[in-house]
């Protein structure tokens, strides 16, 4: 998952960028409004967290011209605000959620995980493709009933693909939301991962659940159990 | 800059000295006409009765020509120059010598427009007329006197009827000069009188500032009577927002000293490791939580003063699409039953903070349905309308026994229910501070809980 954080005030920024990075998140900082909305526009995040009180834009603004160039990814709010007023306020120029600092960074790390499941169609926290289930809130994958075990890397692969079950997601897409900026984007190591993944689910190659679409990416092919008719239900409007 | 406002007594005065100009240059200007007329009538009646004066004193010769009489009907007819002058046309003769023409003595050597021969019984007054050099008003008659056909003219010079005039214009300008004072004077006294209430209410505001007295006093005229109350409640309600504020204050330096204290404990009995951290982790928690609490509260505001009617549905519009984000998953569906004609008389802020902590709590524990319901009744101000909120959910209700508990705990942020964040403190305080009422009991609707709030109800 691929994350823009907007956060100015830096010890913040840098130890929830750290921790957001240990949890497998790819993540891009800015210390600003302007910033932000660089970084915004120009890379395909898949959810924002933005604090509110930033300097040069603040982050009603940023949030606002985001949605204005038509970014549609969920946007967490930070804020130390607790009015109803702010809230409604921040929901009105386009935010999904908000959450009151001070905050548990666990509290975060559900919300970010429900925002991008429900940006992606997902109404529950179990991800269900036929004997497939991927389990957000605790990390796991189980295939028929038995726990398959993973990497961190490999999972990061596989819920990627899950929250896109039946969409194409090419190569590029996966290195930029799974990697963080820095990794070697060398896309046999990609190839590698796949490969470990479709013997760790599907050992005797019945089910087939990762298609490989020639020269242009992967594909997840078991159809999500889960009514996935919701699509976009939580996208923000366009103000 | 702009100039400040002319004060109401400068006002009155301006506009009360304009109509009062008005009124007594219009009245002097009438007098001044109507005595003209008068006098000029009055000259032309005495004039003319100097022609029939001549008239009757004369008679006529065997020459069949008018004999002038010895003496004027007025002794200025024959001094020279005495100010009244008769000219008579016609056949004359006067001691023997025939003329066409007799003047009298006082008109001998004076210039006078009197040569116009009138047909007989044609009478004329004109005035003022000028000639040479001098104003005169003129009456004229043409008459056949005795077989005698002549033309008479008397005339007066018009210094007679203008020294008259000048001295009735100057009686006028006196009295009316004096009547306008008169007038003015009385008005200012009566603005001044009138106008003192409001001077004593700057006054008394004054001492409020001061600190000299706590509000303003009840005995003004029924016109301020509605300002002063309004003023009185405005003081009333600042005052109780300074001692919550203060309060608050109090209550959120109190509170955190708790915490605080068991962490320095920790600290000071030699604790490390995991137990310190869960010690500073727990009362972080519960400072964090105060400080929230205590921040909600002091920026509630529960004025209903000035407040403007707000309606309920835009905002609750406004809370349940937020809502409807936040909790997407539970596929809560929010109904609204509200009467068009409910209004929350208060701050918007302390509006949404109501409906947002009240409608939150009822998603938080609803199975699938939260029902908004606002209704209008008849308010204890008769100019304003009472309110009752609703708002019911269908999940497991709040047990009777927890009610009490749930409405009686104190204010402090860090003794509150389970379950039932802080969310629920702050409501309770607006309720509060808008003296309203809550209840709560089971929803015969949904099932669930159903808080019952009512405002401004007798």
């Amino acid at each position: 998952m691929r994350v823009l954080l907007v956060e100015d005030e830096a010890p913040l920024r840098e130890t929830l960028a750290a921790r957001l990075k240990r949890e497998g998140f790819a993540v891009d900082t800015a210390a600003d409004g302007e910033e932000g909305l660089y970084l915004g526009r120009e890379v395909p995040f898949d959810v924002a967290i933005i604090d509110l009180g930033l300097p040069k834009k603040s982050g009603m603004e940023l949030i606002q011209d985001l949605r204005g160039v038509g970014q549609r990814f969920p946007i967490l709010i930070l804020t130390a605000r607790t009015s109803w007023q702010d809230k409604v306020s921040g929901f009105k120029h386009g935010a999904d959620d908000y959450l009151v600092k001070p905050f548990h960074v666990e509290e975060l790390l559900a919300r970010l995980n429900a925002l991008v499941r429900r940006a992606s169609g997902w109404t529950k926290p179990t991800l269900e493709c036929g004997p497939i289930v991927l389990d957000t809130t605790a990390q796991t994958v189980k295939v028929n009933g038995t726990a398959a075990d993973l990497t961190s890397y490999e999972y990061k692969v596989l819920e990627y693909l899950m929250l896109h079950a039946g969409e194409l997601v090419s190569k590029a897409d996966l290195t930029e939301h799974i990697y963080q900026q820095d990794f070697d984007r060398d896309s046999n190591v990609l190839e590698v991962f796949i490969g470990r993944l479709r013997r760790k689910l599907d050992p005797d190659n019945s089910l087939k659940p990762i298609e490989t679409v020639r020269g242009r990416g992967y594909r997840f092919a078991i159809a999500r159990t889960d009514s996935g008719a919701e699509k976009a239900e939580s996208a923000p409007p366009a103000e | 800059m702009s100039r400040r406002p002319l004060s109401l007594q400068a006002r009155s005065l301006f506009a009360a000295g304009i109509a009062l100009a008005a009124f007594l240059g219009l009245t002097g200007f009438a007098l001044d006409r109507a005595i003209y007329e008068t006098l000029r009538s009055a000259l032309a009646e005495r004039l003319q009765s100097y022609v029939y004066g001549y008239l009757a004193a004369s008679e006529v010769g065997r020459s069949r020509r008018w004999l002038p009489p010895e003496i004027g009907p007025d002794a200025r007819f024959d001094q020279p120059d005495g100010g009244l002058y008769a000219v008579v046309i016609g056949p004359v003769e006067v001691d023997g010598v025939k003329a066409e023409q007799w003047r009298s003595p006082s008109a001998l050597g004076a210039t006078l427009p009197t040569s116009e021969k009138l047909a007989p019984g044609e009478r004329r007054f004109s005035g003022p007329l000028e000639a040479g050099g001098i104003k005169l008003y003129v009456a004229s008659l043409g008459v056949v006197w005795n077989g005698v056909k002549l033309t008479i003219h008397v005339a007066e010079n018009a210094e007679f009827l203008d020294d008259q005039l000048d001295v009735f214009r100057r009686t006028l300008l006196v009295y009316l000069g004096g009547l306008g004072a008169l007038l003015l004077l009385l008005l200012l006294a009566t603005l001044r009188w009138s106008l003192r209430p409001l001077r004593n209410v700057a006054t008394d505001l004054t001492r409020v500032e001061r600190g000299e007295r706590e509000r303003l006093s009840n005995d003004y005229p029924l016109e301020l009577s509605r300002l002063a109350l309004s003023i009185n409640q405005f003081i009333e309600s600042e005052r109780l927002h300074l001692s919550r504020y203060r309060n608050t204050l109090a209550d959120l330096a109190h509170s955190l000293k708790t915490p605080l204290a068991v962490i320095r404990n920790q600290l000071d009995s030699g604790e490390s490791g995991e137990e310190l951290r869960w010690t500073v982790l727990e009362q972080v928690g519960r400072m964090d939580q105060i400080v929230a609490y205590q921040l909600s509260r002091a920026a509630t505001s529960g004025h209903t003063t000035f407040a403007a009617p707000l309606p309920i549905e835009a905002h609750a519009e406004e809370i349940v699409g937020s809502l409807e984000k936040v909790y997407a998953e539970r596929r809560i569906l929010c109904e609204f039953d509200i009467d068009p004609r409910a209004r929350f008389y208060g701050e918007q802020g302390d509006l949404l903070e109501l409906l947002g902590n009240l409608i939150e709590n009822a998603f938080k524990w609803a199975h699938s349905r939260v029902l908004l319901t606002a209704r209008a009744l008849p308010g204890r101000d008769p100019r304003r309308g009472g309110l009752e909120l609703v708002i019911e959910d269908d999940g497991p209700g709040i047990p009777p026994d927890q009610v009490d508990h749930l409405l009686q705990r104190g204010a402090r942020g860090d003794e509150r229910v389970q379950g039932h964040g802080i969310g629920l403190a702050i409501v309770l305080d607006l309720i509060k501070a808008y003296r309203g009422s809550l209840e709560v009991s089971r929803s015969t609707v949904l099932g669930g809980a159903a808080f019952v709030l009512k405002f401004g109800v007798g």
